[in-house]
């Protein structure tokens, strides 16, 4: 078998696996009528319009979740930077805990998740066309150690972002959206003291009962809470006004 | 008739040696001396106790002492003597009177040998006396004791003891038991009574109050009791016991004289002290039924909750305090404190939290409180959230819960919120102004587009693709065969369309040259030898040992010889003779590489 060949068959592989690979995601646990409230497109700025609505009102839990959910489609505008600071920092003095240390990503390399997806498959594929070349070429080494690491970092950058989709869907992020939120034992676990969470609270949810559904703080379960204490950050757009109407 | 009399006065006196009895009265011959020992009461359960009085009476100044010898399995305490002098008609009598307690430790019979007493050449003793010592109450023969308040005593009653008792021996977790520690007395106590707490491990306990005193009657007997109360709330579940208690006291002991006309008749008073310890008791303790109520902590009682707000108004920046307070029958002092909650409250702090108890009941009964204070930074109002207090009625074997109405406040203006307002605080940051366009547009979930999925896939399959090929490549070139392969490909792709250009620039004898070069190189890769620069009859016989057939050699012989032919061959016949030459040589070439590619 000639080189060509064996080129020719290579090609032909991926012209197959490409989409097989793009499939692999039906794997997935997202119900259809979920990726129907998820999948569309929101608008940062309607957010952003609803969470600096919500902060003028005082419904600073409103305020975080829209403004989130905003930073998430937008995250290196510093409008919806400037008013989620303020309206986190006006849930932790309503909470009384002022003196909490805030870690907010550094301005420069923020990516919303959409970017982030495309820029960890676009420095794969940039390693693995030099990488590839190289080695076809019989080019310099490191022109080929160059790509290789490139494409490990690409593939590894997409699997740390995988990883964070799967425990998004396993436990979404989360907003306390009532001023004062009770978070107890289910009715079938023993009694212990409820914990109360306040007004703009960052959570993430886990397993359901009925109209409970636990809260999970630092990957830990912390109790159970009425679901309508809370706004999923990826539902956010359901509750903007443009989505209302 | 005198033997019938004669007989029965023998039988007598041979009962009275032999047969033990609770009392005797021994005298010397001569009268002087007598001995007098009385045992009551003489029958008891083990741990109680009987007395053993010892009278002894001389005529004249000698007065001998007696002792009781140890007995088996009873502990001998000597409680105390008392001395008596008379002096009637001249003559003088000497009395005393000793006092043993026995306690018996076992059950059993136990015998008191004779007791002697001499003075002088008169002796005196006594007969052996029986204490039974049995559980069963059997009493027999005692004396009864002299009424006491125009009650009277029957044989066999205690004159002082101890007990324990439970109001319930089977209990729930952390409900209430009342443990009643009781001393009844026929006899007067003198002084406090020092007692010692039972052992109550695993049980929470609260004493209740001070000893009670008061008097009872028991089985038509009238006693003096002394009561100590506790309370104990059971902290585990299973059997638990309750251990000993010890009690120790003094009592007056009164001891009639033996002669009515001495001292005036006043009996005399011994003092004795007494040390009684009480039976432990096994308590049962059930675990509270599953599936509690929200809310509930473990509190086990009959409780009751109120909640209490200072007042329908407050001023922004002044707390605003709500109490909760449960009262009820139980362990008040492990309840712990209901949760309260308020709604538009900036801040909140636990202002305090008391409880009270109240021991003088039968019960322990108590009251908690528990007081948040709530601040409003700005006007408006906060709303004390209805608060939930849960807890297990072990009388009515479930669970209850009482929730709280929630309660309103009106937050004024207050002093701080009055000067500041109208203008913003200094240093506070300034929301950002509202964007004139819409968008940027996006995803909020997580979840990878499907276009970056196949980029990645794509990337991965298609470097892998290339190594894989450049590695399949490298091993090609590691194979002799192969590389021989390669270069017959050149010869052919490199000289020989040199020598067709040779030709077609009309210089034949140049390109037969480059041909026939070309031609040997390729006899060279195919058998894997090297012909180069060797005659053609070495070159022939070389080949022809690396497995070259003879037909072939005579095909490449020809070859050679129409390629040196041409080469000194007239100028216009050399043309078309090399191009069909150089045509043959690059068959012959072409048919080398098939047979290196099979």
């Amino acid at each position: 078998m000639t080189v060509a060949r064996r080129v020719r068959l290579a090609l032909a592989t991926l012209a197959l696996a490409v989409p097989l690979a793009a499939a692999g995601r039906a794997g997935d646990t997202v119900t259809v009528a979920e990726k129907v409230t998820t999948d569309a497109r929101a608008d940062a700025a309607a957010l952003y319009h609803a969470g600096s609505d919500a902060l003028s009102r005082g419904d600073t839990g409103r305020a975080v979740a829209f403004l989130l959910a905003a930073q998430r489609i937008d995250p290196r505008a510093r409008d919806i930077r400037a008013n989620l600071a303020i309206a986190q920092a006006r849930a932790e003095d309503v909470q009384g805990a002022a003196g909490r240390e805030r870690v907010s990503p550094p301005p420069g390399i923020a990516l919303s998740p959409e970017e982030a997806w495309w820029v960890a498959a676009l420095i794969a594929l940039a390693g693995a066309l030099v990488g590839g070349l190289a080695a076809l070429r019989r080019a310099g080494r490191g022109l080929f150690v160059f790509g290789t690491v490139a494409l490990a970092l690409g593939v590894l950058s997409w699997g740390t972002l995988l990883l964070r989709a799967r425990e998004e869907q396993r436990h979404p992020e989360a907003v306390v959206v009532v001023p004062v939120l009770e978070v107890g034992p289910a009715p079938d676990e023993q009694p212990r003291s409820p914990y109360l969470l306040g007004g703009g609270e960052d959570v993430r949810l886990g397993r359901t009962h009925g109209d409970l559904v636990e809260i999970r703080v630092s990957g830990n379960a912390i109790g159970w809470a009425r679901r309508s204490g809370l706004w999923r950050v990826a539902d956010a757009a359901r509750y903007t006004p443009a989505e209302s109407r | 008739m005198i033997g019938r009399a004669a007989l029965i006065a023998v039988a007598f006196a041979i009962s009275a040696v032999a047969i033990p009895r609770a009392s005797w009265c021994g005298v010397s011959a001569s009268g002087a001396l007598s001995i007098e020992a009385t045992l009551e009461p003489d029958h008891v359960a083990p741990g109680e106790e009987a007395t053993l009085t010892v009278q002894i009476r001389s005529a004249g100044l000698n007065l001998p002492d007696v002792g009781v010898p140890p007995l088996p399995g009873v502990a001998v305490q000597r409680a105390g003597t008392a001395q008596n002098f008379s002096m009637v008609q001249g003559r003088v009598e000497r009395t005393s009177t000793t006092v043993y307690r026995l306690i018996p430790r076992t059950e059993g019979v136990v015998t008191v040998p004779p007791l002697r007493v001499s003075v002088g050449r008169d002796h005196a003793e006594t007969a052996p006396l029986t204490l039974t010592v049995s559980r069963a109450s059997a009493p027999r023969g005692t004396a009864p004791r002299p009424p006491r308040g125009g009650a009277t005593a029957p044989a066999g009653t205690p004159e002082v003891f101890v007990k324990a008792t439970v109001d319930r021996p089977r209990v729930y977790w952390n409900q209430q038991i009342v443990l009643s520690l009781k001393l009844y007395s026929r006899v007067d106590i003198i002084g406090d009574v020092d007692w010692k707490a039972p052992s109550t491990t695993g049980f929470w306990t609260e004493g209740l109050g001070p000893p009670r005193q008061r008097r009872v009657t028991l089985n038509g007997v009238e006693y003096a009791m002394m009561e100590i109360p506790t309370a104990l709330f059971p902290t585990r579940t299973g059997t638990l016991t309750i251990g000993s208690a010890q009690m120790r006291f003094r009592v007056a002991r009164v001891i009639q004289p033996p002669d009515p006309w001495s001292m005036l008749a006043i009996p005399e008073v011994v003092p004795q002290d007494m040390s009684l310890t009480s039976d432990p008791i096994k308590i049962t303790v059930d675990p509270l039924p599953p599936r509690p109520p929200p809310g509930f902590q473990g509190a086990v009682g009959d409780f009751s909750m109120a909640l209490h707000v200072d007042g329908p108004t407050a001023r922004a920046g002044e707390p605003i305090l709500a109490r909760a307070t449960i009262r009820g029958t139980g362990n008040v002092s492990t309840i712990r404190d209901p949760e309260i909650r308020a709604a538009g409250a900036a801040r909140q702090y636990v202002a305090g939290t008391s409880t009270r108890l109240d021991r003088s009941g039968d019960r322990l009964i108590g009251e908690r409180e528990t007081d948040i204070a709530f601040v409003a930074d700005d006007p408006g109002a906060v709303v004390i959230l209805p608060v939930r207090f849960a807890w297990f009625d072990p009388e009515a074997r479930r669970y209850r819960s009482q929730s709280s109405d929630s309660a309103k406040v009106q937050v004024l203006p207050g002093n701080l919120t009055e000067s500041l307002a109208g203008r913003p605080t200094p240093g506070a940051p300034v929301p950002a102004a509202p964007r004139r366009a819409r968008g940027p547009f996006g995803r909020l979930t997580l979840d990878p587009p499907g276009g970056s999925a196949a980029l990645v896939g794509f990337s991965v399959l298609a470097y892998a693709a290339a190594v894989a090929t450049a590695r399949a490549r490298r091993r090609q070139h590691r194979d002799p065969r192969f590389v021989r392969m390669q270069s017959l490909d050149s010869l052919i792709a490199r000289d020989l369309a040199r020598a067709k250009a040779l030709v077609a620039q009309k210089e034949p004898a140049r390109a037969a040259v480059l041909a026939e070069s070309a031609l040997r190189a390729g006899a060279g890769y195919r058998f894997n030898v090297d012909v180069a620069g060797l005659p053609r009859a070495e070159m022939f016989g070389k080949l022809r040992a690396r497995g070259a057939q003879e037909s072939g050699i005579a095909a490449l012989e020809s070859l050679f010889e129409s390629l040196e032919g041409i080469a000194y061959a007239p100028p216009e016949t050399r043309s078309a003779d090399a191009k069909a030459a150089i045509r043959a040589v690059s068959d012959k070439l072409g048919r080398y590489r098939r047979d290196l590619a099979r």
